[in-house]
């Protein structure tokens, strides 16, 4: 198989959920639609960048404007850890968010009920 | 002046200020008294170790005692939320360490209902007689910040003296929970379309109020916060 197909099929899953988390969450009414569009774009552009990895590299060997060697398996390992890890994050940030929002209520509403 | 009598609430959140609270409470409680509005001084105490909240109940404020010490703004918001539950017509919060003059709360309130505004700011900064070089430099820089950030302009965006209308109580909210809200609760006020407007007020600095409140150093923190937050907005 490929190195770059290997690299797509193995980031596709990863792309595929943060699309949907993005609608889900924006459908669900828990993220503005600026943010919904912008996470969306940049799960695009990354699909697009693994999608187009081949050609796009071959077209710039072709031109003089790269001189690296084409991928090697540890480039897929890295490309997927990168994608896992900014996949992660992302859950993150917003689990976080969310979570520090409802603690802050929650501590001024039992303030509130325990004066 | 509507002859209806106004319910105001006036909230003081208060961390370690058990030495000044009662007093605090007091004049505000008189000035209260003497003004055309009736209502309650309500203390925050934001998880104090001291006898905050035990001095300020004497004295005769509604007491509301955090868990957790959640910071300026949290204690803020904890204060307007009660207003805006027990249905005041409108609120003023105050700083705990006696440099707002009472006075200048119920003349803020008296403009507030005059004018029709939502969210009144007592600047100092009109007249800084009594104030240090620094704090003004400090706060003017803060100033200058909140409007590059949010392109408000005010003239002391981190005055703890405020009046807010009963249309504020119900949708101002902020997300900061540091002396940051100051310039993010007029950031907020600005996108709720609020009418912002401020008046000169005299702040009183004892050696105990010197003490206390913003070192100029925890305005990097601030601005931090602040960009960070603008930052974060994009994606919000």
């Amino acid at each position: 198989m490929s190195r770059y197909l290997l690299l797509f099929l193995l980031n596709v899953p990863f792309i595929v959920a943060g699309l949907l988390n993005s609608l889900v969450t924006f459908k669900m009414k828990k993220i503005s639609r600026t943010r919904f569009f912008l996470q969306t774009l940049l799960w695009i552009v990354i699909l697009i960048g693994l999608a187009a990895a081949k050609p796009l590299y071959e077209w710039l060997f072709s031109n003089n404007l790269t001189v690296s060697e084409p991928l090697s398996i540890f480039d897929v390992i890295q490309i997927t850890a990168i994608v896992i890890v900014f996949y992660i994050a992302n859950r993150s940030m917003a689990k976080v968010s969310t979570l520090e929002k409802r603690v802050q209520d929650l501590h001024q509403e039992i303030s509130i009920r325990l004066r | 002046m509507s002859s209806e009598v106004k319910r105001a609430c006036v909230v003081i959140p208060a961390y370690n200020e058990a030495k000044v609270i009662a007093k605090v409470v007091k004049d505000m409680r008189y000035a209260l008294k003497k003004s055309p509005f009736s209502g309650d001084i309500v203390v925050i105490d934001d998880g104090s170790k001291d006898a905050t909240a035990a001095q300020a109940r004497t004295a005769g404020a509604i007491v509301i005692e955090h868990i957790l010490n959640s910071g300026a703004g949290g204690a803020t918001a904890t204060g307007l939320s009660f207003a805006w539950q027990n249905n005041y017509d409108l609120a003023a919060t105050m700083d705990a360490d006696g440099q707002h003059n009472p006075e200048d709360v119920i003349k803020g309130m008296e403009k507030l209902v005059k004018h029709d505004t939502d969210l009144l700011i007592g600047s100092r900064l009109i007249n800084t007689d009594g104030m240090s070089r620094t704090k003004v430099i400090g706060n003017r820089g803060l100033s200058a910040i909140t409007y590059i950030l949010f392109g408000i302009r005010s003239t002391d965006s981190q005055s703890g003296l405020r009046i807010f209308s009963k249309k504020a109580l119900e949708r101002l909210r902020w997300k900061t929970s540091g002396y940051e809200f100051c310039s993010e609760m007029l950031w907020r006020a600005n996108q709720l379309h609020l009418k912002i407007d401020e008046y000169p007020i005299k702040a009183i600095y004892t050696d105990y109020s010197k003490t206390k409140g913003q070192n100029n150093w925890n305005g990097f923190n601030i601005v931090k916060s602040l960009l960070k937050r603008r930052i974060m907005e994009v994606f919000q």
